[in-house]
């Protein structure tokens, strides 16, 4: 069973990022939605950390937009139709509230 | 691009909010739970909790030429007849009464009418054991 | 058969509602005599912290609750071993709450049916 997990807060000065990818199980998938898009940001502590680790990584592709934040080709764009889908594939969703 | 799905899984979803209209949050529930519907899927429940329980507040003013999140809320309600449950202690705790909650304790301000409802978390679980899918919206 | 449902409380105790709502999450659903786990990460192992005094922040004691947990039925409580150690917490005023290393929470999450992180 995988699970869906939803960030949406800056990874820089909170600690949501940091922990979710600690517990992320293998078959997990990881939305950046807001500010958590940020993450995405070259030359950054997180950037290096979703980098290095195989994840399944999506983007809310209107949030990276609104940041000028490119979306590196190990990433995913999505819009709401897909995450949508995504959240129908994994049995369930956790957001990082 | 994903692998295109041969088979369309109809899912019914749990939506619950936490945060207030202006989060970005709010907004993206609100797309979230448009798609679901455009997207065959149906919606047991909108469950406000915390902070979102202003979004079913009438006392809300938003400047013309912004996103007014909690009319978007109350049209989509309306006109999809979906169940949108304000929880009532959170409610009460912000000061987003409706009619029946403002006689009670006394008070002149009356922000929270109809298709709103006010019940109990009860509410939640309920939806959450009918839904396949809980999606939950809050924080930023 | 009824959907388990795992609730992460990350919230300290004094930041807010944010400890309490969680809790009242829980306990409806205990009330309800539904199948409700609870994990303590991050912050929110903070709530389970020895010798706290809610009064002096004219606070109800949260405390009273978390104790009640088994009462109304929720007997699944966890907190995150790292989270704790973290946060230099020895003793811990919780009993019934389990240390957790992560790789058992990612196991605890895949467990259950429904999660809300909060």
């Amino acid at each position: 069973m995988s699970t869906l997990h939803v960030l949406s807060h800056s990874p820089f000065g909170d600690d949501r990022l940091t922990s979710c990818l600690r517990l992320l199980g293998s078959a997990d998938a990881v939305l950046l939605a807001g500010d958590a898009v940020y993450a995405l940001q070259p030359d950054t502590v997180p950037f290096s950390a979703l980098q290095a680790r195989p994840v399944n990584l999506f983007v809310l592709v209107e949030d990276a937009q609104a940041r000028a934040i490119e979306v590196p080709d190990w990433a995913e764009a999505i819009d709401y139709p897909a995450f949508v889908e995504l959240s129908v594939r994994h049995a369930k969703v956790n957001s990082w509230l | 691009m994903a692998a295109v799905s041969l088979i369309e899984f109809i899912m019914k979803f749990a939506i619950a909010l936490f945060s207030a209209a202006h989060a970005p949050s709010s907004r993206r529930a609100l797309l979230f739970a448009q798609a679901a519907l455009a997207g065959g899927h149906e919606i047991v429940r909108l469950f406000f909790y915390q902070g979102a329980v202003f979004n079913a507040s009438d006392a809300v003013v938003t400047p013309q030429d912004e996103l007014d999140l909690p009319k978007q809320w109350r049209a989509f309600i309306n006109d999809k007849q979906l169940d949108g449950v304000v929880c009532i202690a959170a409610a009460l705790r912000r000061g987003v009464l409706n009619e029946e909650e403002a006689k009670r304790y006394q008070r002149d301000a009356i922000s929270l009418s109809a298709p709103w409802e006010l019940s109990g978390l009860g509410q939640l679980h309920d939806a959450v054991q009918d839904a396949d899918r809980l999606v939950c919206f809050g924080g930023a | 058969m009824a959907k388990s449902l795992l609730i992460i409380s990350r919230q300290s105790p004094w930041s807010g509602p944010g400890a309490r709502e969680a809790l009242d999450i829980v306990l409806a659903g205990g009330a309800f005599d539904l199948p409700i786990g609870l994990l303590f990460l991050d912050d929110g192992v903070l709530q389970l912290a020895a010798g706290q005094n809610a009064k002096a922040l004219q606070q109800k004691d949260l405390s009273a609750n978390l104790q009640a947990l088994p009462m109304f039925g929720v007997e699944e409580l966890f907190y995150c071993a790292e989270s704790a150690h973290a946060r230099g917490l020895g003793q811990l005023s919780l009993d019934e709450a389990q240390p957790l290393a992560t790789d058992q929470i990612t196991a605890l999450i895949d467990r259950y049916d429904q999660v809300i992180t909060l």
